[in-house]
């Protein structure tokens, strides 16, 4: 929708998280729409704040006359990166898919460096923030698994990505286990990173290089009548919203209509009755922190279903606030105290519910809730997986 | 098992939405309610106005046109709604004070009286006379509150400035709710050595806390404190949401956020899914029943051309206030513009007349002949409908 649809509601101001905890961001509205009637391409991009935004995309789902600040200031974003120099933390993070596939080649080291006083020192220098610890690399990523085929009807690829793949493979492999335990057949598809970390930093053919890799890729999987999942609620949205819209993928419509959210495609199996699970109790009360970019999918909150069918399992839905780490942009010491302050928001509303344990679909969302309120950070898999008594599992204590 | 299969669809995450969906969720139905954006009670100041043209709002909705949908409800559901509404805020801890005999004052930012019929504990000590002064607080750089107003018309009323170090309204509230800055700044206004009966502050005072933070600035200066509504961003109408949005949830309600309507799954007279957009595949909610309370022209319910008047969900019939050049009066500030009862025309079930569709029921702003400005009735008018309309679908479905 044009931002000139905009009739200055202030409901985006309202639903910016950025916004409470930095006066410096002057907002979605004057960041987005208002600021839009004044960017010219023939002058240089001067408007430095918008690179406060973190993109968590709160404005788009309020905005209730279909504006979408966001979008407009992730374009001016990708427009200041081209014009002006990066600082190192941007180009690392940009690059976040060849640094991490570095760091789980030398995982040991890397994770030793990250951890020490000197590594942390060595980070900030570079303008990295690390009041909560680097998420840790593995040495077996998921990519270096073999693929599964069984007789299966039902086909899926499994688009991982990269936090999976580099920290977590260990929810991969649940993943796959799960999927296999309803009779679906799961493979991994060559994949790269989705592109998203390089289109947060500014550099949009990076992104657009990315993006055209996995496009490639993916849609040859659905030509071979595979449907494409994800479980990192953020590649899923940059597959479904960015390729098609600011990275013009030719092959995004056909990608999008094929791709689900891994608890979408649960549930679509559950009311085609290919599956009709019957789930354990599971004895605990947890907080729901639905991420930001769940809520942008516009697809409903599907792990949250299911999980409402787990006997016992007291589950309080928490939509209201973001994390604040927003993958990398939490990470840049500049962003530090306004992501801190997102994020203890959000901790104190967890805090409230009594939960024993955190869960929720994004990665750097665990990463960050779990660094700054201690408790214990589940994927929705997770709990999924020990209801219906999946093999491998154990729901103790897991690093964020 | 199905898991997208609901008993009640609602549309609109409005006062009349939400509280429709509380009902019927709290009656054990399954209930979604889907949104496309924040509805405009976000926007308004909080108040729960039921008819304010009578110091009694019963008495005053007994002398509205006949045409009027507040006539659909019965006397004792539209007690029983502002009850319930009442008791649910005090519940989930934002209290609202007044009864539905007798309407209230609230002092509005201009320095002019409000007429409202419930309203939030925090402009609860607001004076209900012209004579009382109040010594007004506002805020460095925080736009469009400018206490002259109110002083021009109290001239036995002061003001001081406070620097919070931020000046938006959002950031002041955030501001209040560290305990720090709340500190600092009781110390500050005790400095001020007020003498005034009252004191107010444009309604910045905190989101989540207000009713506390309320209740210290008073405790600690030992005087009656009250908050002014502002235009937008408006804290008490974010935190009137919050708390309606928050109950829906507790009583099982889900909401789908950001789903606007694209199409409708109908078998003959019954509709049995809405269509909503989504970046890949639209997605499809089915349902028994469906409560439609979408809003007006700014909610998003109605859509006005140069031919026809639309309603953007099921493109029910609207009735049209005469040819479109009647529908404005050459004043702004009229209160008499026809397009005001632009709306849906629905039978005492609150079900669309005109149409031989029979389980849509609709409720709030987007009914016919409602003039909500003229006759101050808007919230009121969402939580008295949309009970009707909640109780008609639960009949139906049964």
């Amino acid at each position: 929708m044009n931002f000139e649809h905009c009739i200055r509601c202030t409901i985006c101001v309202e639903n910016c998280p950025v916004m409470r905890a930095n006066p410096d961001f002057p907002g979605p509205k004057q960041a987005g729409p208002d600021a839009q009637r004044f960017r010219s391409d023939r002058e240089k991009a001067e408007d430095k704040w918008v690179l406060l935004c973190c993109q968590c995309k709160r404005c788009v789902i309020s905005c209730p006359c279909g504006v979408e600040p966001a979008e407009i200031i992730l374009k001016a974003q990708q427009r200041y990166g081209l014009e002006h120099p990066r600082t190192a933390a941007h180009l690392l993070f940009a690059n976040n898919y060849y640094l991490s596939a570095l760091g789980s080649l030398l995982a040991p080291v890397a994770n030793i460096v990250a951890a020490t006083e000197i590594g942390k020192k060595i980070f900030r220098a570079m303008g990295i923030a690390t009041y909560i610890p680097f998420p840790k690399f593995r040495f077996r990523t998921l990519g270096s698994e073999k693929k599964s085929r069984t007789r299966a009807i039902k086909k899926v690829a499994f688009f991982y990505g990269c936090f999976i793949n580099f920290y977590r493979p260990d929810i991969g492999r649940k993943i796959i286990s799960l999927l296999s335990s309803f009779n679906v057949d799961v493979v991994l598809p060559p994949q790269w990173c989705c592109g998203l970390p390089a289109l947060g930093n500014g550099n949009l053919a990076l992104a657009r290089f990315f993006a055209q890799k996995n496009a490639a890729s993916l849609s040859n999987y659905i030509d071979a009548g595979y449907d494409i999942i994800y479980s990192c609620t953020s590649c899923g949205h940059t597959i479904s919203n960015d390729y098609p819209d600011i990275l013009k993928i030719p092959q995004a419509k056909k990608i999008a209509e094929n791709t689900y959210n891994i608890h979408e495609y649960i549930v679509k199996l559950m009311d085609e009755g290919y599956i009709k699970p019957q789930f354990q109790e599971v004895r605990q009360k947890l907080a729901y922190h639905i991420p930001c970019h769940l809520r942008a999918l516009g697809i409903g909150y599907p792990a949250a279903k299911l999980m409402s069918l787990i006997p016992g399992l007291e589950c309080e839905i928490l939509d209201d606030n973001c994390c604040g780490l927003s993958g990398s942009y939490g990470f840049k010491k500049s962003n530090e105290p306004t992501a801190i302050s997102i994020g203890n928001r959000a901790v104190a509303r967890i805090m409230k519910t009594g939960a024993s344990a955190i869960v929720g679909d994004c990665g750097s969302c665990r990463m960050q809730l779990g660094g700054l309120s201690g408790l214990t950070t589940l994927d929705p898999v997770e709990v999924l997986s020990e209801s219906l008594g999946i093999r491998h599992i154990q729901l103790k204590s897991a690093p964020p | 098992m199905s898991v997208t299969e609901y008993d009640v669809i609602i549309l609109g995450a409005g006062v009349a939405g939400l509280t429709a969906g509380t009902f019927l969720a709290g009656r054990g139905f399954k209930v979604a309610l889907v949104t496309s954006g924040e509805p405009t009670a976000c926007l308004s100041t909080g108040c729960i106005d039921v008819c304010s043209r009578n110091h009694n709002p019963l008495v005053g909705i007994k002398e509205l046109p006949p045409a009027h949908p507040y006539h659909l409800v019965p006397g004792e559901t539209i007690i029983e709604s502002l009850n319930n509404f009442q008791a649910a805020m005090s519940d989930i801890g934002i209290p609202y004070v007044g009864t539905e005999k007798e309407n209230r004052l609230v002092l509005s930012a201009l320095g002019t009286f409000k007429t409202s019929c419930l309203v939030p504990s925090t402009m609860a000590a607001a004076p209900q006379d012209t004579k009382a002064s109040i010594h007004i607080v506002s805020f460095a750089g925080l736009k469009d509150f400018y206490p002259s107003y109110i002083i021009s018309r109290r001239n036995n009323s002061k003001t001081s400035v406070y620097d919070a170090g931020v000046s938006s309204t959002m950031g002041i509230a955030s501001h209040f709710e560290d305990k720090d800055f709340l500190k600092s700044f009781i110390i500050w206004l005790k400095e001020q050595n007020i003498d005034e009966d009252t004191i107010a502050f444009p309604a910045v005072l905190g989101l989540e806390s207000a009713v506390e933070i309320v209740k210290t600035i008073s405790t600690s200066v030992g005087k009656p404190v009250f908050e002014i509504p502002t235009i937008p961003p408006s804290m008490p109408g974010r935190r009137l949401f919050n708390a309606l949005k928050d109950n829906f949830r507790k009583k099982g309600g889900n909401i789908y956020w950001g789903w606007p309507v694209i199409g409708v799954e109908k078998s003959g007279k019954i509709i049995e899914a809405v269509t909503t957009e989504s970046k890949g595949r639209p997605n499809s909610l089915n349902g028994k029943a469906f409560i439609l309370a979408t809003g007006s022209f700014v909610g998003g319910g109605l859509t006005a051309t140069r031919e026809a008047i639309i309603e953007n969900v099921f493109h029910l019939p609207v009735h049209v206030p005469g040819p479109r050049d009647t529908w404005f009066e050459n004043d702004y500030f009229s209160f008499n513009h026809a397009i005001g009862r632009a709306g849906i025309k629905v039978d005492s079930f609150l079900r669309p007349t005109e149409t031989p569709l029979e389980n849509i029921f609709v409720c709030g702003g987007i009914l016919a002949d409602t003039e909500i400005l003229k006759y101050g009735c808007g919230h009121g008018l969402a939580l008295a409908t949309a009970h009707v309309a909640a109780k008609s679908c639960m009949e139906y479905i049964r």
